[in-house]
């Protein structure tokens, strides 16, 4: 017999994530059954268009009224619904006497999670900066009506780089700062109620041959949620630095990882474990605390990684990249849990952290969800009420809405169904 | 004492137990001469049998014949090819994606015809022996194509000024131990950088009976380039060439893609009508002569190799102008990824 060996991937726990690639589409993958689940491409919204490219994206996947927003080419920023991925809101960030959109793309997104508890409106606020570094922050109001919604009713605009790229932009867990770093950009930290800087990043002396490497940073994140004052950041050449606000303006400790440029950071929960991703598809994990790489991922990762996303329950990561997969890799053993081929390079993963399995009967579920569906526009506010989990459903969509819209849980439904009768 | 006993037991059961259910392996065998002896014995066995069989279905395959019924089935060999492991890369035909990702890819203006092909040559720093040759029969198969000395400029500059004089590729033939072993052809403006590794190269003198290339654009055919990587990779090649093949010209030039190795012929070839009965007519130049009017003919198309051969394995794909330090690949060839012998990535 031929000498054959198929790696068997152990399933997934339930996840559902989003993917966005180079031709514009979001794509959803979910993994269904509590354990050994394959992940499928269950949805793909928007048409392929490469001049639609997604560059960044950014969730906000509270329990009620989750948003996703993302950042195309062209200075197009859209707002959509997770979970149907209906469009909510479109912004143009094209700035009047800016320069063209072609050259100053949107590098970094981020909407922000606290907002204004208003039933009848709410409004969000977004963090956008481009690679010349102008970053805005603006607040729009998305109103029930979905088709259409005002738009920014106050922005900030201010440049956080005199010259170089932006090529990396976060913001912390509390949402007060913001971190930039790029190509010739040292890593900026900036209070975002009072708009200043308060700090810079100084770059490590010239080595024993006289040789200096310019600034390049390539990613960077913040190390934990609570605590904004340390942060690592991935550079150009294949360097990791962990940077402390409150002890100097130099890394703390910085380290080396193979030979390709950091293309990816994310953070782990406990505060001191990182996961990088570089050029040429190498994913590990690292003890900030000491520097020590933990371990590296195998799982045949052939292309750069772009993004990684970590859920935030289950010890799940996925990474993404130009290799076309997006795959799922258990932390603690560090092996794949599966791949999934998605057909174009993909540039970011997010995770939508509010997705489980429940096996409900389908007969009981019908006769309401046909009266919810309609009012499900209308009904987005009243279900702010009670917190929802968005649960697997099973009947089929009725009306004309292309993607199956969730089920809500049994008890909102009733109420909810009350509510409209 | 024990032992030979043991080896008589062995011996025994083997004959013994010849059609039963277990067999003594020759490898269980300590003993070399008579574990050779074994081995050959079992090997003579094997080979009867096959040529047994395969007589018998050569028989059976007559009988039908002359009995005018259809003969046999033949089996199918198992090759490698055959049992490839499957691979969900795949390009599929009804792939809407694909067609999308191929218009936005960096090959689409050249092969939609809306700009030519425009190929710059050169090679690593120090070039000698059989490189120039090399060079200077590749700029006789690929049309439109110069050679410009290296010097010693960097590579990244090679590429600004080859964007600045309007190439669309750049080739760059590398060079170890006087044998042009490698090639880097790099998309302009900001293509793809694919690196191959070149070996078995046979120059246009070596090959026997060689014909001499005429300067007819020629066709291209390009074979088995099935999965997403495969069909990219295609379109690279393809892009170095014009689109607008001159069949009258008939010469072409092949890029056959068999376990990740890329084989590249270039032949001119001829349509010629081979009859059973009649005297032999030499077929005309065009493709469309298939309506020949001699009855008996068949008409089959001879082949003369001319100019290189040469295969070329992928090392690496990167996204962007070659740039080693700061690149990102698309993909990268780790031993890791060979999971079996029957996985191919191309």
């Amino acid at each position: 017999m031929p000498r054959t060996s198929t790696l068997e991937c152990p399933g997934c726990p339930p996840i559902r994530a989003l993917t966005f690639d180079v031709l514009g589409l979001v794509k959803v993958t979910e993994a269904r059954s509590k354990e050994g689940g394959i992940p499928k491409v269950v949805d793909r919204w928007g048409e392929p268009d490469s001049s639609k490219c997604i560059l960044a994206a950014s969730i906000d996947d509270r329990k009620s009224g989750p948003l996703l927003a993302i950042a195309r080419e062209g200075g197009l920023i859209e707002i959509l619904n997770p979970l149907n991925g209906h469009p909510c809101l479109s912004i143009s960030n094209i700035i009047d006497n800016g320069p063209e959109p072609g050259d100053d793309a949107i590098v970094g997104l981020h909407l922000f999670k606290k907002q204004n508890l208003d039933l009848s409106s709410r409004s969000h606020t977004l963090l956008t900066c481009t690679t010349k570094g102008n970053a805005s922050m603006r607040s729009v109001e998305l109103t029930s009506s979905h088709a259409d919604s005002t738009s920014s009713v106050s922005s900030r605009t201010w440049n956080v780089c005199a010259s170089g790229n932006i090529l990396c932009s976060q913001v912390d867990g509390n949402e007060n700062y913001a971190l930039f770093g790029g190509k010739g950009v040292e890593v900026n930290v900036w209070d975002l109620e009072q708009g200043t800087k308060i700090w810079t990043a100084k770059s490590p002396p010239k080595n024993s041959l006289g040789l200096f490497t310019p600034t390049w940073f390539t990613s960077a994140t913040f190390l934990s949620k609570d605590d904004h004052r340390k942060f690592v950041a991935g550079t150009n050449s294949h360097q990791v630095r962990l940077y402390d606000i409150s002890a100097q303006r130099r890394p703390v400790i910085s380290f080396d990882f193979r030979e390709t440029p950091i293309k990816a950071v994310a953070e782990d929960q406990d505060g001191y474990t990182i996961y990088i991703g570089n050029g040429s598809g190498d994913l590990a994990s690292v003890d900030m605390r000491t520097g020590k790489l933990l371990g590296c991922f195998l799982g045949k990762c052939s292309g750069s990684i772009r993004s990684i996303a970590r859920h935030p329950e289950l010890p799940v990561i996925a990474s993404c990249g130009l290799d076309s997969y997006l795959r799922f890799w258990d932390i603690k053993t560090r092996k794949v849990l599966s791949a999934v081929f998605l057909k174009q390079p993909l540039t970011n993963v997010v995770f939508d952290s509010n997705f489980a399995e429940e096996e409900v009967p389908s007969s009981v579920v019908d006769p309401p969800t046909e009266a919810q569906n309609t009012n499900e526009t209308q009904e987005s506010d009243e279900e702010e009420v009670q917190p929802l989990k968005r649960k697997k459903k099973s009947s089929k969509h009725s009306g004309s809405k292309k993607p199956k819209p969730k089920k809500r849980s049994k008890k909102a439904q009733d109420e909810t169904v009350d509510d409209s009768s | 004492m024990g032992a030979k006993r043991k080896k008589r037991e062995e011996v025994g059961g083997d004959d013994e137990v010849a059609g039963g259910k277990k067999q003594i392996l020759p490898s269980m065998i300590k003993n070399k001469d008579k574990r050779s002896a074994v081995h050959a014995k079992l090997k003579h066995q094997k080979k009867i049998e096959k040529r047994k069989k395969a007589k018998a279905r050569e028989a059976a395959e007559k009988r039908a014949l002359e009995l005018g019924e259809e003969p046999p089935v033949k089996a199918i060999p198992r090759t490698i090819e055959n049992t490839r492991e499957f691979d969900e890369t795949v390009c599929k035909p009804d792939d809407e994606e694909l067609f999308a990702g191929n218009d936005a890819d960096e090959f689409s203006s050249i092969l939609n015809r809306k700009s030519d092909p425009k190929i710059l040559i050169t090679t690593c720093r120090f070039n000698s022996t059989r490189g120039p040759a090399f060079i200077s029969e590749l700029l006789s198969v690929i049309p439109n194509a110069h050679y410009y000395k290296r010097g010693t400029y960097d590579l990244k500059k090679i590429v600004e000024y080859a964007k600045i004089k309007d190439f669309t590729s750049l080739i760059v033939v590398h060079t170890n131990r006087r044998e042009p072993d490698a090639l880097l052809i790099i998309g302009l403006p900001d293509g793809p950088t694919a690196h191959f590794k070149l070996s078995k190269l046979v120059l246009h003198k070596d090959v026997k009976n060689h014909g001499n290339p005429t300067s007819h654009i020629p066709e291209l055919v390009l074979n088995n380039f099935t999965t997403r990587l495969g069909h990219r990779i295609g379109r690279m090649i393809q892009s170095l060439f014009p689109q607008a093949p001159n069949f009258r010209g008939r010469r072409v030039v092949t890029f056959h893609n068999q376990r990740d190795f890329i084989f590249f012929r270039h032949h001119r070839y001829i349509f010629e009508s081979k009859e059973s009965k009649q005297g032999d007519t030499k077929g005309n130049k065009d493709k469309d002569a298939k309506g020949e009017k001699s009855s008996q003919g068949k008409v089959v198309a001879r082949l003369q190799e001319c100019g290189p051969r040469f295969t070329l394995k992928l090392i690496n794909l990167q996204h962007g102008t070659f740039d080693t330090k700061g690149g990102e690949y698309e993909w990268v060839h780790k031993p890791e990824m060979d999971t079996s012998r029957r996985r191919f990535f191309l």
